[in-house]
């Protein structure tokens, strides 16, 4: 495989960093009552997104899932927006709608929206993949989704639809091993990345906690659908560091086992790559954290300043 | 150029047909999928050489994957392309629910309005002794689907010309065709016909009681008509082509022309739309009203697959008729 650049390692460890401090930003908001949703961390996932969205253009597609706000910030969403949708004001994109458990999206880049009902991402994925087919564009588009929600039947669907008519969609499972309190040992038949034989489609397991495999996997599945060899199916086993959500008592795990996993920090690792490889030092590193932090903070500025929605809100933009 | 500029006479399911020739020529980015739709034609023809005329880029034949046929239209029409997707039958709903109610209707609105949806999804509904699963007409399930258009002909004409508007609308529609009409044949006005969405039709003109009816219940309610002209009371059919947007002023105008509301679905009565339909009128227009509304549907009972069973249940041009004699 080839080496991946010096300044492509340091992007995607910034990537993480900047979801990282994201993340740490929207949890104090939280704590301080200024959040008006419902949060589910991406705490210990950062190696997924920032590695599976960095292989992608700007015109490509994204279909993200609702840990975390990493894709979105990955694929270069306004970080603003994302605040003010936390919020629920008119700085979010979402206009005041609100969209915690995240309802936002740009076309401009790509990003698609999300369902609430887990699993509705993979019929929008498989048609907006059509649509790049039929358009005669050679746009890709990556669909994010949880061990949990590869559960759901609109997968089958959707895997079988998208492989049948070889379109480019790259199909990323964060397996984290448990769908929201029920481990993966009690719910899941056989192994997610053998149902890709199935559908004739090739199917990857990887270290999800690793950002560089992440990165070169994804990189090789984009290459292979932009090129118009159809879908692949990567699994990407990975440990969440937090509840499902914010509150979630978690009785279904032992603080010794969340602890042993937060001890596998993706970025901490990544750091350790940098500095071993020579590649960054450790004060770098740490300069890049304050400079990432310090645009994580405008974003919260720019969005706390601005106002609430009127009740007007709620009738505009249903129809066209 | 297929399309004619003569009146010309075409069954309900030709016009469906014209309407996906006309759009799809006019518009590349209109492409037809579905159960059957391509080499079968669609199992009510209402697709029949499309697959010749457009190929198999445009014209697609799909998995028996209701979930995914809906959910990709979707994700379709958000990256700029206008899908009419068939569902085989309406009856398949609940298999697709989640991407009907809350991905075809709800997309846009719960993004901030960033996205259009310009999609169509074909909806046969109606009795046609297939079964409690097939023969339902779940129009009034969408009342509350706020976002998602609800339009129904009644008629070739209609259907051609609602059809074609439909695509065209930005707003997502759900397109409900009555299965039993699609042998029925009507004039059909040549040129590009286009029939306004949410406007309503006053299929007859009457002054005594208006007829608020659509899908097969329209030429029902056309026949009982007839029949009550000869008995002396002056039938006004209203055919409102739809329940969102629903054309209040041309609902409520006839009511106060004539004081007297029978309402006819063929859905089952209770949930059905006619009692949405009477709400409105009962809030809006209760000084006009000079009898009780009468509602004309199915009992509630599941459609039986007999037909000879089915002959006692479904709603006709007799018991429109009756419910009309029956008014003060």
């Amino acid at each position: 495989m080839a080496a991946i650049e010096p300044a492509k390692l340091l992007e995607l460890y910034e990537s993480m960093v900047t979801m990282k401090l994201w993340d740490q930003t929207a949890l104090r908001l939280l704590q301080e009552g200024r959040v008006l949703a419902g949060y589910h961390s991406g705490r210990g996932q950062e190696a997924i997104p920032a590695g599976g969205v960095a292989p992608l253009r700007r015109d490509d597609y994204l279909m993200y899932a609702h840990r975390g706000f990493g894709y979105t910030i990955a694929k270069g969403m306004s970080m603003a927006a994302m605040f003010g949708d936390l919020m629920a004001n008119t700085a979010g994109a979402t206009g005041g709608l609100g969209a915690g458990i995240p309802h936002f999206a740009d076309p401009e880049l790509g990003i698609l929206g999300q369902g609430g009902t887990l699993g509705s991402c993979f019929p929008i994925a498989t048609g907006a993949a059509f649509s790049a087919k039929y358009r005669g564009t050679d746009q890709v588009v990556v669909c994010f989704f949880g061990d949990g929600t590869a559960n759901r039947g609109a997968f089958h669907e959707s895997a079988n639809a998208a492989s049948a008519w070889k379109l480019p969609v790259v199909w990323i499972c964060e397996n984290n091993g448990y769908a929201v309190s029920v481990p993966a040992s009690r719910a899941i038949a056989g192994r997610i990345v053998d149902r890709a034989i199935g559908y004739g489609m090739p199917g990857v397991r990887i270290d999800g906690m690793d950002v560089t495999e992440v990165y070169q996997t994804a990189s090789r599945a984009v290459d292979r659908a932009r090129a118009g060899e159809g879908p692949t199916l990567i699994e990407a086993m990975c440990h969440r560091f937090r509840g499902h959500y914010e509150g979630d008592p978690q009785a279904y795990r032992t603080g010794e086992e969340v602890e042993r996993l937060t001890a596998l920090d993706p970025i901490v690792t990544a750091a350790g790559r940098l500095v071993a490889e020579g590649i960054a030092t450790e004060r770098q590193l740490a300069e890049l954290e304050t400079a990432v932090q310090r645009k994580v903070d405008e974003a919260v500025e720019e969005a706390a300043s601005a106002p609430m929605p009127g009740p007007e809100r709620l009738f505009e933009g249903l129809y066209v | 150029m297929s399309r004619s500029t003569a009146t010309r006479t075409l069954t309900f399911s030709q016009a469906i047909r014209a309407a996906l020739e006309e759009e799809m020529e006019r518009d590349d980015r209109v492409f037809v999928w579905g159960e059957d739709v391509a080499v079968y034609g669609g199992i009510y023809g209402a697709t029949a050489g499309l697959l010749e005329r457009f190929g198999d880029g445009r014209v697609i034949d799909t998995p028996i994957s209701e979930t995914m046929i809906v959910g990709a239209a979707v994700g379709a029409a958000v990256t700029g392309l206008r899908p009419v997707a068939e569902l085989q039958s309406s009856g398949y709903f609940g298999i697709a629910m989640d991407e009907l109610y809350h991905k075809v209707a709800r997309w846009r609105y719960m993004h901030g309005g960033v996205f259009t949806v310009p999609l169509v999804i074909r909806l046969p509904e109606g009795a046609k002794g297939a079964g409690p699963e097939h023969d339902v007409s779940p129009e009034a399930l969408f009342l509350s689907a706020s976002g998602a258009y609800v339009v129904i002909p009644s008629d070739p004409a209609d259907a051609l010309g609602l059809l074609k508007s439909s695509i065209r609308d930005d707003n997502p529609v759900l397109f409900f065709e009555h299965a039993g009409l699609y042998a029925h044949r009507g004039e059909v006005p040549g040129g590009d016909h286009l029939v306004p969405l949410g406007k309503a039709a006053i299929k007859r003109e009457g002054g005594d009681v208006t007829v608020i009816a659509w899908s097969r219940m329209v030429g029902e309610s056309l026949r009982a008509a007839e029949q009550l002209a000869t008995e002396g009371i002056d039938v006004e059919v209203v055919d409102p082509r739809g329940l969102r947007p629903l054309d209040l002023d041309t609902i409520l105008g006839s009511v106060a022309r004539t004081g007297r509301v029978v309402i006819a679905h063929e859905a089952p009565k209770t949930g059905g739309a006619g009692g949405e339909m009477a709400a409105v009128i009962a809030e809006e227009a209760l000084e006009y009203l000079e009898s009780p509304i009468i509602r004309v549907a199915s009992a509630d009972v599941p459609i039986p697959q007999s037909r000879h069973l089915q002959q006692f249940l479904i709603p006709t041009a007799s018991s429109v008729a009756e419910a009309i004699r029956r008014l003060d």
